[in-house]
């Protein structure tokens, strides 16, 4: 249809110019008043519909599944499986355009990539994007600007200064590279020069830098690309860049400043934790861990990968620090441990201390408080701000004798209350990190031996799945495009009831994963969950993961401020988002109906 | 609304069915298929219908509440006399373009077949048909019998249709798109604004049927910042 329809917005981007043309001469377009009905539900549809203006309710029953927008396409399951999952019903006047399913069915026949759209199963979908997204990020890591890369501060030294002041100047501001005034040029001299020049040129240490500065600099704005550099280094064989903002200088670029900031220093910051040899040591090695999340998110890692790099560096330096403040009582006694997203390794974004000691028997009272303060402050001032619930080392009731904490297990079982409940979710998802960790496996032990066929206990465990409703609310602003998107929605509605079901199996099967996505395969294994849909369960949790972790970015960058903004979102990101929010459900009603969650009101 | 409230146009077609030169177009005066109507409109070489001409056609044939965009006529006119230079800025065909279009004489016959007995919509139609009637006349010895629907006039219904005398009308085609919500296509291409005219006729025509009316703004239309 003319140029009217937008081939820009996918899967339709996807198509070659012929194929576009194809469909757009097949398009015609339908008015539908509110109320009416697009697609009945399991209904055969002659049409896949876009939304040019309007919005349509996507209903399960009585239920609303979705709120569709405009440039939202619906529905691929009538058109591929002959029959809808859902039906389809206008809200407001809404106008569609309406492609011929024969001609949809001949374009997926024809171009692989735009059928992955129409793939079923969230697997296959994420699969086939998996690449593109690659390619966008080191494409958006590639278009970062100068000012983004870590820059050694411009420290000058007058040309006409001796090797040695040179070389002292460096120390004592901690850089190899100063630049070189010599009354209208400027140069660059490093370390590696100095040292040339005295080893190989066997200079006197009085000689004057300027013999031995390179005064051809290659200069860059700070809003220049990261890529300008990498190819005026190589075009200029340089290792250094100076950055000028056209008034002075601000700093200069190094190669190495750069590689980190595409590749990122994970095994640097690994290195410098397991060196730290001061609580000062370990407070910078600490500061850098944060960032590392960022570097690893625009190398296009996934969330779940991200969040294994950032728990070890997370958990070498919590033992670091245990090492450096318990005292060897509590080293010799204790099991230091982390719990909830810590110990399940599914933390990106610092949030706060969930941390507990068990030890195998009383130690020194004293000896226990200084440390129980020393420890979570010193954490605290690291960056890691204290847990509102006191989930932590300071609260005696989380750092106290395995005993102790079986007798308690006992306790939260036979007599549940909502704090029972947590304090048993906490736990179960704790590990060790530092000092004998049979202390846990003994506790863990104990725990899931007290729950051992209490089908009772578990169904009230199981019950907080149902704590939150699908986020609907999530497609209502899509539709006003002007609520403030609410990650908090992303977290109950998708994300909870995924960690909390496979949390709650897996206490009942006594599998010892703490990781989410391992409780839900090993659930696949086991046969407790079909092992595809265990799969897709992953999936679900990735992508809902990823996009949770992206808004936080975001907004820890000083973005909107907002979290996930559907409007924002990409056609492809809020169908796939559907699409998990899907999988959530039927995960949630498989693990309603295991432990007959219909009985408990 | 349509031809038929207004004495002397009924008198006029009656005359035509008489006269027809053309017994082949007869069709033209029965009743098309039910509920089906076709939008309409004319790019021309400028506004003066004694002098200028048509250079494209684009027709759409709306059936129910759907809009058959993909079996529309569209046609490509090789006008006699120049293009006014005012008239190129508004719709980009330039002269060498037009050239290469068929004499109307020839694009016709298909024309009238795809309208047949259909109501003709239309934004501002009465111009469009002026403009048709200058060729269809000359060619089968009447002018288009077609019933009529103009689109402006039920948007104007629909807004200003309870409103207070003084208020201030605004029937342009920008603000019936925004009032309805319809995106902007290219304009003034033939076939896009047949199309915008489409989507606002089945828009208009279904709050009609349910009684629905256009908010008009109280005062001044409130602010809104980056726009709508």
């Amino acid at each position: 249809m003319t140029q009217a329809f937008d081939a820009s917005n996918p899967p339709f981007d996807r198509l070659e110019l012929r194929e576009i043309e194809t469909l757009r001469a097949s398009l015609d377009v339908g008015y539908f008043t509110p109320g009416e009905v697009l697609i009945a539900q399991n209904a055969p549809s002659e049409s896949l519909f876009i939304i040019i203006k309007g919005a349509v309710e996507e209903r399960d029953g009585d239920e609303l599944v979705a709120l569709l927008g405009p440039r939202d396409a619906f529905d691929g399951r009538a058109i591929v499986q002959g029959e809808s999952g859902h039906a389809f019903v206008a809200r407001d006047e809404t106008l569609c355009w309406l492609a011929p399913k024969t001609t949809v069915l001949d374009l997926i026949k024809r171009s692989p990539r735009f059928g992955a759209f129409f793939y079923l199963d969230i697997s296959r979908k994420l699969d086939a994007l998996e690449h593109e997204a690659e390619d966008q990020r080191v494409g958006s890591l590639m278009r970062g600007r100068l000012s983004d890369v870590f820059m050694h501060p411009a420290t000058f030294i007058e040309a006409d200064e001796s090797i040695e002041a040179a070389g002292r100047r460096m120390r004592d501001v901690n850089s190899n590279t100063l630049l070189v005034r010599d009354r209208d040029r400027i140069g660059i001299i490093t370390g590696m020069n100095l040292s040339k020049g005295v080893v190989l040129g066997r200079l006197p240490l009085e000689t004057p830098v300027r013999a031995l500065a390179h005064f051809d600099v290659v200069r860059l704005r700070p809003d220049d690309f990261v890529y300008e550099a990498l190819l005026l280094m190589t075009k200029h064989n340089k290792r250094r860049i100076a950055v000028h903002d056209g008034e002075r200088y601000l700093g200069v670029v190094e190669d190495i400043d750069l590689l980190s900031f595409i590749a990122g220093n994970a095994q640097i910051v690994a290195g410098r934790i397991d060196r730290a040899a001061t609580l000062d040591d370990l407070a910078a090695a600490a500061a850098e861990i944060a960032e590392q999340v960022r570097i690893l998110r625009r190398q296009g890692l996934k969330p779940s990968v991200i969040a294994e790099i950032v728990s070890d560096l997370n958990r070498r330096l919590f033992a670091s620090l245990f090492a450096m403040v318990a005292p060897a009582s509590i080293r010799e006694a204790g099991c230091l441990i982390v719990m909830g997203s810590e110990g399940r390794g599914e933390q990106t974004v610092r949030t706060d201390q969930d941390n507990g000691l068990i030890l195998a028997h009383p130690v020194n009272e004293a000896e226990l408080a200084a440390f129980r303060t020393a420890f979570s402050g010193t954490l605290a001032r690291f960056g890691f701000p204290p847990c509102p619930g006191a989930v932590m080392v300071s609260n005696p009731f989380w750092s106290r004798p395995l005993a102790d904490f079986e007798a308690d297990f006992r306790r939260w079982i036979a007599l549940p209350d909502a704090d029972a409940h947590l304090n048993v979710a906490i736990f179960l998802d704790a590990e060790a990190v530092a000092g004998d960790a049979a202390l846990l496996a003994k506790a863990k032990a104990a725990l899931m031996d007290a729950v051992r066929g209490e089908q009772a206990y578990l169904a009230r465990f199981a019950k907080a799945v149902d704590a939150f409703e699908t986020p609907i609310g999530l497609f209502n602003q899509l539709v006003t495009a002007e609520g403030a998107g609410d990650a908090l929605d992303l977290k109950r509605g998708g994300l909870f009831p995924l960690v909390h079901g496979a949390r709650a199996l897996a206490l009942e099967k006594g599998i010892p994963a703490t990781n989410t996505e391992a409780r839900l395969m090993h659930l696949g294994r086991i046969g407790m969950l079909k092992p595809a849909f265990a799969r897709q369960c992953v999936d679900a949790f990735q992508f809902l993961a990823g996009l949770r972790l992206d808004a936080q970015l975001a907004q820890a960058a000083g973005g909107s401020g907002a979290l996930v903004r559907p409007a924002a979102l990409t056609t492809m990101e809020r169908d796939l988002l559907r699409d998990a929010f899907q999988v959530v459900k039927q995960f949630r009603e498989i693990v309603r109906r295991h432990f007959n969650l219909g009985l408990f009101g | 609304m349509t031809g038929w409230s207004n004495p002397w146009l009924a008198a006029k077609r009656l005359f035509h069915q008489a006269t027809i030169g053309d017994q082949n177009y007869r069709f033209l005066f029965r009743p098309g298929p039910p509920d089906e109507v076709v939008a309409i409109d004319c790019e021309t070489t400028g506004l003066d219908v004694a002098h200028d001409e048509i250079i494209t056609i684009a027709a759409i044939r709306i059936r129910g509440s759907r809009i058959l965009a993909s079996e529309r006529f569209e046609a490509l006119v090789r006008p006699d006399v120049r293009i006014a230079p005012e008239a190129i800025k508004v719709h980009h065909l330039l002269e060498s373009e037009a050239k290469a279009g068929a004499l109307i004489y020839h694009v016709l016959p298909d024309l009238l077949r795809f309208i047949g007995g259909r109501p003709l919509v239309g934004y501002y139609l009465e111009f469009d048909i002026a403009m048709l009637n200058k060729a269809v006349l000359g060619f089968i010895g009447v002018e288009l019998p077609n019933k009529r629907i103009e689109v402006s006039r039920l948007y104007h219904e629909r807004k200003y249709g309870d409103a207070p005398p003084g208020t201030v009308v605004d029937l342009s085609f920008a603000a019936m798109l925004a009032d309805l919500g319809i995106p902007r296509l290219s304009q003034h291409d033939a076939v896009n604004d047949a199309l915008m005219t489409a989507m606002a006729y089945v828009a208009l025509r279904d709050l009609k049927r349910r009684g629905a009316r256009i908010p008009r703004p109280r005062m001044k239309a409130p602010l809104q910042p980056g726009g709508v």
